[in-house]
């Protein structure tokens, strides 16, 4: 069994250090980085200088696509567009309004609001509650080329095709700019970094992932990825500021649809979800391109569309995967520390209702089409029960757990929770009112490590830290004994997807006992694990209802299974509920028997 | 040609994902119309010797023989085609075709398609009213039983099945039962069955191995008396 720390119950917090984050080693990495940068402009030629100004900018910008697209999944074509209304701003302010410091935070402010209202506008569209993916990205597709137009329109106020030039700006020398380009550019990785090794980071990975099984973890997907995408606006805004600021001219091509495509191939070639490689991408393909256009004017970008698909094709994760493993295998000591979280029984909260009937469905009903496939459904579930819910394949079992937890289900009938109206509401907000969901095939997060699971189902709980990490992962009593008595407190560090198939079960299980429901809805939790398991399992759900007056519905085709742990039984068949009662009246019942179970396997055996 | 003896012989294999081995040194050989069950815990390495057999994962070592011809390291398409049929155990239905379209992946012989859909339509009668649902609208258990009815119309001479039973209604469980044993008595196929149902896997199969840890800890014949006692004992530790 894993080491573990249990304290006593109402003994003092462990000593055991509860925050862990890679703020030490940014720090380090970034004064170093800074050091390199500061030197950088006397070793190099004017040209070179220059073009790397423009270059680390526009790295920043290629951060931000990262972030989206790398980690969280949105493959986003239009960052350029905050790119552009960041440049516009500064080009804008200095030639009409004036210049100085007063109106450089002016212009600069400007810019980042008006990107960040853009993104939000924007986010609320691709991301609402049951858009597609698809949908973000023809909304991201679409921003570029409706900015440029606005651009075009602008006539002589935004210099219509041929841009702004000319205006008045800080004329530093060239170093000074390096200098606060290659700042800017530190920092935001710096921050970027402690943000995606944080927990909260691992959320994004955990709806790249599985959107779904995060909105039914209780996490409001569509706003953290709107939050995302308003302050990637605002980092893209502040880049396009300063690329504007320096390079002194603005052009339509800035917020133009090719440079939020250039920006997909840059974090593409340097690795997506590695930060290190997009800004690394985005340096190197931008210099190259600017010493090549000069002498292979006609040939330079036939050899970046070649170069990228040749990476694409050979290192289809990016350049920096194979660096980053290289150089792994040279200092192996440190960067593979075990960072084991230590498993800890989470305090007990207060239950707030104290409703006996915490489910009450009526009349609910269901169809796909024409195909009624629920009917009428009538029942109350209440506190400390054990309700299973047992028919033939096709009785709508799932379908009618479908309906409890996700408002958008059902197509008529009232479903109340402790008395609250269920409404319409998404899966999200479902779970707040105490529902936990189990899917009938195992649902995890496949590139995640079982310890990562189990944090991400711990959101709504422990609300994440942004930058840090915490050591000790607390999981409520029964989750806990799920994760230790089927092995997996062995497997912490072990991704989800190379978990055998019981043991997801068994791990989506632990998952959704970690949102402490009080209403827990289980299809089939015990399918693919042996008998044994079961019975474990079983005692956990049994002492759920008893101990902790859970209400649970389970779904389940071993008639043993059921008689052994329900407390009533309700069946199913062809989208009604024909018997519900006693576990003796339902399973020993004729109607059962001729439906459902009949021969030998619907009978007590006795193996084991 | 003669007759081989042994359909599916399996000797020495290791495989496994990235750096953990999850399958050691096994040996096992499936006679002509003979049917074994794989047992054991979760994690031991069942369905990644079915996956390694089928040729989605590669073999580090060892040998895969089908009817006397070397398979290993065989893509899975060519595997296929030289009639072995896998139902893994994610359901892998195409969602958004037919139903009916799903069964004609299994047998696209338009000649051979409608003697076997009614044959399999005697097992699954839901499945002949619905021919035209998507099958993605069909429930969890619905799927499982598309799947292997997909399997058995390939007219397949070996199957690799991965838990079949799993989320199966008990008088359908039986059937399914009658159904493996009466095609293997029809056209002797050959099965490996991966289970947890102990006495669905002795009922249908002919012997039985249990698998822990990547190893093959024991192995006996289905009559034996003390067999569902001793996989039991087994599944325990």
């Amino acid at each position: 069994m894993a080491e573990r720390a249990r304290p006593a119950a109402g003994a003092g917090r462990s000593p055991v250090l509860k925050r862990r984050s890679d703020l030490g080693i940014v720090l380090k990495v970034g004064a170093l980085a800074l050091v390199v940068l500061g030197a950088a402009p006397f070793f190099l030629d004017i040209y070179s200088v220059n073009i790397l100004i423009r270059a680390l900018f526009l790295a920043a910008l290629a951060l931000t696509v990262d972030l989206l697209w790398g980690y969280t999944g949105i493959l986003t074509f239009g960052q350029s567009a905050f790119f552009g209304i960041g440049a516009y701003a500064c080009a804008l302010v200095f030639t009409h309004w004036g210049f100085g410091a007063g109106w450089a935070v002016l212009a600069l402010a400007l810019g980042i609001v008006a990107a960040m209202a853009v993104a939000a506008l924007a986010g609320w569209l691709a991301f609402y509650h049951g858009a597609s993916p698809l949908y973000g990205s023809i909304v991201t597709l679409a921003l570029p080329i409706v900015l440029t137009q606005v651009v075009f329109a602008g006539g002589r106020t935004t210099g219509s095709s041929s841009g702004l030039s000319g205006f008045p700006t800080y004329y530093w020398t060239i170093e000074i700019w390096f200098w606060v380009a290659g700042a800017f550019l530190v920092v935001v990785t710096g921050l970027a970094w402690l943000f995606v090794r944080s927990d909260m980071g691992r959320i994004l990975v955990a709806i790249k992932e599985n959107e779904t099984r995060c909105a039914y973890l209780g996490i409001p997907v569509p706003r953290i990825k709107i939050l995302l995408f308003v302050v990637a606006g605002g980092i893209g805004a502040i880049a396009g500021f300063g690329y504007a600021a320096f390079t002194n001219v603005v052009a339509p091509e800035l917020t133009g649809f090719l440079l939020g495509t250039e920006l997909l191939i840059w974090v593409a070639l340097g690795g997506r979800g590695t930060l290190i490689g997009p800004v690394m991408g985005a340096i190197l393909i931008d210099v190259t391109s600017s010493y090549l256009s000069g002498g292979l004017p006609f040939y330079w970008k036939l050899l970046v569309g070649i170069l990228f698909v040749v990476v694409i094709v050979a290192l289809p994760q990016g350049l920096m995967p194979v660096v980053a493993n290289r150089w792994r295998r040279l200092v192996r000591s440190a960067e593979n520390e075990a960072e084991t979280p230590v498993l800890e029984v989470a305090s007990p909260r207060d239950r707030a209702h104290d409703e006996e009937q915490p489910l009450d469905v009526r009349n609910v009903h269901r169809n796909f089409g024409s195909l009624q496939v629920l009917q009428g459904i009538d029942f109350i579930a209440n506190k400390g029960e054990l309700l299973s819910l047992v028919g033939p394949n096709g009785a709508g079992k799932t379908t009618l757990i479908r309906c409890l937890a996700d408002g958008h289900e059902r197509s008529g009938g009232d479903i109340a929770i402790y008395g609250q109206a269920l409404g319409r509401w998404p899966p999200d907000r479902c779970v707040a009112l105490g529902i936990g969901r189990k899917f009938q095939a195992a649902n995890v997060f496949a590139t995640l490590t079982v310890a990562e699971c189990l944090r991400v189902a711990r959101y709504r709980l422990d609300r994440p830290s942004v930058w840090a990490r915490k050591s000790v992962l607390a999981l409520p009593e029964a989750a806990l004994r799920i994760v230790e008595e089927t092995g997996l407190a062995k497997t912490l560090e072990v991704e989800a997807r190379q978990l055998a198939h019981g043991q997801k079960q068994a791990l989506e299980l632990a998952m959704v006992l970690a949102l402490e429901p009080s209403i827990v809805l289980l299809d089939e939790p015990t399918a693919g694990l042996t008998r044994v398991e079961r019975e474990r399992i079983g005692a956990i759900l049994t002492s759920l209802t008893e101990r902790e007056r859970l209400s649970i519905l389970l779904v389940e085709h071993d008639l043993d299974f059921v008689r052994e742990i329900s407390s009533r039984v309700i069946v199913l068949h062809q989208g009604r509920i024909v018997l519900d009662g006693s576990v003796e009246d339902v399973v020993g019942s004729d109607l059962v028997r001729q439906i459902y179970s009949g021969g030998v396997y619907g009978e007590r055996s006795e193996e084991s | 040609m003669n007759a081989p003896t042994i359909r599916l012989g399996i000797s020495g294999l290791t495989s496994g994902y990235g750096e953990a081995i999850v399958v050691r040194g096994v040996n096992i050989s499936v006679a002509p119309g003979e049917i074994v069950a794989l047992l054991g815990k979760n994690g031991m390495g069942k369905s990644t010797l079915l996956k390694t057999v089928m040729g989605f994962l590669t073999a580090r070592s060892g040998r895969i023989m089908l009817d006397g011809s070397d398979i290993t390291g065989v893509p899975p398409h060519r595997i296929a085609r030289q009639a072995v049929a896998y139902t893994p155990q994610e359901q892998a239905i195409f969602q958004d075709l037919t139903v009916g379209d799903n069964l004609r992946l299994g047998q696209p012989e338009a000649a051979w398609f409608d003697e076997e859909l009614a044959r399999i339509g005697q097992v699954f009668p839901f499945l002949l009213e619905r021919l035209g649902q998507r099958a993605g609208t069909l429930s969890g258990g619905e799927q499982k039983m598309l799947l292997i009815a997909r399997a058995l119309m390939a007219r397949p001479r070996l199957m690799l099945v991965d838990e079949i039973t799993e989320g199966l209604q008990p008088s359908i469980i039986e059937r399914l039962a009658n159904a493996l044993v009466a095609e293997r008595k029809r056209t002797g196929v050959s099965m490996l069955l991966v289970e947890q149902n102990i006495r669905f896997a002795l009922d249908v199969a002919d012997r039985w191995t249990v698998l822990k840890v990547g190893e093959i800890d024991d192995e006996g014949d289905s009559a034996d008396q003390d067999a569902a006692a001793r996989i039991a004992g087994h599944l325990l530790v």
